[in-house]
């Protein structure tokens, strides 16, 4: 890894960086359809980040937060349908239980590493799913929960789908924001260091054990956090919605993956590539052929893991370097 | 008693597919590490091979077994050669490429069929013993049989061929193997090409019994991960008991508890197994513990 | 239609919606959003077909408001894709109406984007009641609904299957089986309420996973309650399982009710007809109908097989041709495609029809 840059430069970068993702916003914010695929893409670029908490930097590759994500989308609904508390204010109880429940479930699970972590993971994804479903007075059940459209800032609820696009914007930010504080912090050098070499990093006295918990707290608040705006803009939420895998769960980590794991931009980069490519395959080809649409997103798909094998970031990286070392 | 008899023959039988369905898995997983997203697609491919042959050239689903495995072993020969083999350094985007597979297997039947479901029927299996209230189909027990049988011979293969070796070398440590001058990319290969072959030949050997559409092998898939894992990566025994353990958990859950509940409830075994015993029933010791980064 | 031909049509109407925007407005568009991708992709292909089929007819005597009708299909199978696909049919290729939808999740989804686009959300197919008691100013229903479903089921056990076993309804029990998803629940909900009414002893309620491996307990725990009438309510893989399953075990009530599927070759050819023969289903009204029971029923099976050169895979794709052919008349007899009036003259059809029916 290159030399840490200062502080002053990565800030720069980073509002560099945020203007560069505003900037599709500004160009087609007339256009609706493309609107809409930039909400979801901001909204999962800052999932995957979360993610990246634990999942990159951390080396524990989860493929369970889709139950974090599903606890906020339904803690913020039931406190809005049942108590009218603002989503604003609703967030913070399904983040703060996330951040407590998520250590508490990882924690007996952190001595498995890898794919077994994974797999596990996946379980508890599943065991979620069984219970949101059978416990109907909390979660709806099948039925699950639906939010009348009420527009008020205090609602979260908008008639203009732009204002969705700056908040899903903001969501990435923070989530990207939190991220390098958290990188450049003691505990981001922990992180890295029990990623590079856990047994290295317990021997230079760094507790491990508690760094991935705290680690796993902020990804589960984060995520939780997702989930709730992801609530209010469906506003029906339902259990095979919040626990698909496919589309959820399993979804932040392949963006992270595509995008660059372990980087702080590999995420968003991901998602930028994904989001956009499915919808706008789904968009112009999900009428002909059944599927046919996702034959091309699968084929995308293995393309991408077989041409860029350190994902967007690393391949990115290779091209920087190549050309400043052709320049010199 | 004689329900609480019924219900454990149940169990067991349905262990019987389990098992069947994880046998590929468990010589892919144990070997290769990889969380191959798209092995229950590799099932699902083998179902609608049985079907063409019984469709097209009026085979039962037993004899089409005799054309589907080798095609299902060629196909794993591509499949590992193009997507699988060129990220074995990178065993995170290996996850990415084998969903990426599923999601282009899955799809590719789905355009041919549009997704209709259909049925695949057997004269051979088609007896039923019946011991008071217990029921044992012919096809529930051919798999029953299957899995055994393959179990066994896959545990001698392991055991006393030189490539079987190779293969629980590179289970064990794969650093180690290699420097024993054993080509671990060449035992990746076979090892893949086999579990592909035994998924296909679960997929028609379970045929008869399912309603066939694109997206069944999703229903296999987590279950298979399950029974793999709680039966101790590299062991053939284990995984053989941990579909058994699985399929009972099951039909106990069930019948006793809420068929509702069933899968929540062996998901929850499953985990719990883990957090104390992470090696599962009879796996090597140590091997839950190979992350991502040492497995290169 | 074969292989080459499917291939050939996908990359015409692939082209052609990448061209789309360029098309000039001499026709009436329409939306429609369903699942065509995924696990209830067959269904979805199934409606768009039976609008399909509508719409060709209405082009042949002019189409509807003087101009042609062209349908154009957005695929949506959750929450989320249902409103990308309203918004992309709406901006991208300038529909003025949107049908759907087999899923309710997504018609709920799609019919909220719709009313932002001040477009007439149409539903033809999706159960779940609360799609209408929203009271949204865009949404109208033209299917059944699930408590529709689950009334039948209720009156054709009270006043079919009774006499039929030679029992008063305050005699019959039942055993209400559902697949755990909303469609199974719902049903199942006003179902327990129906058969209560009635008088009718539910022994149990059981529910389970559509796609579970084994269903096993989920008949040997109907065959210990002992109803005189096993109900089922699900898709197409857990009711062939059961009905094998119960074949194996050996397990024969006196009457097998199905709800919502039972009745398509699916079953039929998972399970011998000798078995079927007695077989109860509720469900949509099937497309080779007695003309006595469902007038034109026989037309559309034969347009069908004329179109696609096989037979309905699935009945809810004539609930999709009726429910368009409705479409087509409100937006006639309101002159305009506009969101209000459309829905003022669904209304008044709605009102002629039920006055009719009566």
């Amino acid at each position: 890894m290159s030399a840490i840059p200062s502080t002053t430069r990565t800030w720069c970068l980073y509002a560099g960086g945020l203007l560069v993702t505003l900037l599709p916003l500004a160009v087609l914010s007339g256009d609706l359809f493309w609107v809409n695929i930039l909400i979801y893409t901001y909204l999962f670029a800052g999932l995957a980040v979360a993610w990246n908490i634990i999942g990159g930097f951390g080396g524990q590759f989860s493929l369970g937060h889709g139950v974090f994500f599903a606890v906020g989308a339904y803690m913020t609904a039931r406190l809005y349908l049942g108590w009218e508390i603002s989503p604003w204010l609703g967030m913070i109880p399904g983040a703060l239980l996330c951040a407590t429940i998520g250590p508490l479930v990882f924690w007996p699970t952190f001595r498995l590493k890898g794919s077994f972590f994974a797999i596990a993971t996946l379980a508890f994804n599943e065991v979620g799913l069984v219970m949101a479903n059978y416990l109907h007075t909390v979660t709806g059940g099948p039925r699950g929960l639906q939010i009348p459209f009420k527009a008020g800032l205090g609602n979260m609820i908008f008639a203009d789908q732009c204002i969705w696009a700056l908040i899903m914007f903001g969501f990435m930010a923070l989530c990207v924001a939190i991220t390098i504080v958290l990188m450049r912090s003691r505990l981001g050098y922990y992180l890295l260091a029990v990623r590079e070499d856990e047994e290295a990093a317990h021997a230079a006295g760094i507790d491990v054990t508690r760094v991935k918990l705290r680690d796993t707290a902020l990804s589960a608040a984060l995520a939780s956090i997702g989930g709730s705006l992801f609530a209010m803009y469906i506003r029906t939420i339902d259990p095979p919605t919040l626990f698909s895998l496919a589309d959820i769960g399993v979804k932040f980590a392949l963006i992270a993956l595509i995008g660059g794991i372990g980087t702080i931009i590999g995420p968003v980069l991901g998602a930028f590539l994904i989001i956009p490519a499915e919808s706008y395959l789904r968009a112009v080809m999900g009428g002909g052929l059944p599927g046919l649409h996702l034959v091309v997103m699968g084929g995308v798909m293995l393309l991408a893991a077989l041409f860029m094998r350190r994902g967007v970031a690393g391949a990115l990286d290779a091209l920087w370097r190549r050309r400043s070392r052709s320049a010199s | 008693m004689e329900t609480l008899l019924n219900v454990l023959v149940v169990g067991i039988l349905l262990g019987g597919i389990y098992g069947l369905v994880s046998i590929g898995l468990n010589l892919i997983f144990g070997v290769i590490r990889i969380v191959n997203f798209a092995q229950g697609e590799l099932v699902m491919l083998g179902m609608y091979g049985a079907f063409l042959a019984y469709s097209m050239l009026g085979l039962d689903p037993y004899v089409s077994t005799l054309i589907v495995m080798p095609a299902m072993f060629l196909f794993g020969v591509i499949v590992q050669r193009v997507a699988i083999q060129p990220l074995q350094a990178e065993s995170s985007m290996q996850i990415f490429a084998t969903f990426g597979l599923l999601t282009v297997l899955q799809n590719v039947v789905l355009v041919f069929t549009r997704g209709e479901g259909y049925s695949v029927a057997t004269k051979v299996a088609s007896f039923s013993i019946a011991i008071g209230e217990i029921r044992i189909t012919g096809t529930h027990l051919i798999i029953l049989i299957a899995v055994t049988a393959i179990s066994v011979l896959l545990h001698l293969f392991l055991q006393r061929t030189l490539m079987g070796k190779s293969i629980r070398a590179v289970t064990q440590d794969r650093q180690a193997a290699r420097l024993m001058g054993i080509n671990v990319e060449r035992t990746f290969m076979v090892t893949f090409d086999i579990g592909s072959a035994l998924a296909g030949l679960a997929g028609a050997l379970i045929a008869p019994i399912y309603t066939l559409s694109p997206g069944i092998g999703d229903n296999f898939i987590l279950a298979a991960f399950a029974v793999v894992v709680l039966g101790g990566l590299g062991s053939v025994a284990g995984a053989w008991a941990g579909g058994m353990i699985v399929g009972i958990v099951e039909a106990f859950a069930g019948y006793y508890i809420d068929p509702e509940l069933k899968q929540a409830i062996w998901f929850l075994i499953f985990l719990l197994v883990l957090v104390i015993r992470p090696t599962g029933l009879s796996g090597q010791v140590g091997a839950e513990e190979v992350g991502f980064r040492e497995q290169s | 239609m074969n292989i080459a031909g499917r291939l050939i049509s996908a990359a015409i109407l692939g082209g052609g919606l990448l061209a789309g925007t360029a098309i000039a407005q001499d026709s009436v568009r329409i939306g429609a959003v369903n699942p065509y991708s995924g696990p209830l992709a067959l269904y979805g292909d199934e409606l768009a077909r039976g609008y399909q089929l509508a719409i060709n007819e209405r082009n042949a005597k002019g189409g509807v408001l003087g101009k042609r009708i062209e349908m154009i299909r957005g695929d949506a199978g959750n929450p989320q894709q249902g409103i990308a696909a309203v918004d992309q049919l709406v901006t991208r290729d300038k529909v003025e109406i949107l049908i759907g939808t087999y899923i309710s999740a997504v018609s709920n989804a799609a019919s909220d984007a719709a009313l932002r686009h001040q477009k007439v959300y149409w539903d033809t197919n999706a159960l779940a009641a609360e799609l209408t008691e929203r009271k949204l100013p865009n949404f109208v229903r033209s299917g059944p609904h699930g408590a529709n479903f689950a009334e039948m089921s209720v009156r054709a056990t009270v006043e079919m299957i009774a006499p039929a076993i030679g029992k008063k309804p305050n005699e019959i029990t039942v055993w209400l089986e559902h697949e755990d998803s909303i469609y199974g629940k719902t049903i199942a909900d006003v179902q327990k309420v129906e058969f209560e009414k009635a008088g009718v002893k539910i022994t149990g309620i059981g529910a389970h996973n559509f796609r579970a491996a084994d269903l096993t307990d989920v008949v040997l725990r109907a065959r210990r309650a002992n109803p005189d009438v096993w109900v089922q309510t699900g898709y197409v893989p857990d009711g062939n399982l059961m009905l094998r399953t119960a074949r194996e075990q050996g397990y024969k009530p006196k009457m097998i009710l199905f709800v919502g599927t039972g009745d398509t070759f699916e079953t039929l050819d998972a399970l011998d007809t000798e078995y079927l023969e007695g077989l109860f289903v509720v469900s949509y009204p099937r497309p080779d109908v007695a003309e006595k029971f469902g007038p034109g029923a026989a037309a559309y099976l034969d347009s069908y097989r004329k179109a696609y050169n096989r037979e309905p895979v699935a009945p809810q794709g004539m609930a999709a041709f009726t429910g368009m052919h409705m479409l087509l008349d409100a937006v006639a007899a309101a002159g305009t495609t506009e969101m209000t009036k459309v829905r003022a003259a669904a209304k008044q059809l709605s009102d002629r029809l039920w006055r009719e029916v009566r």
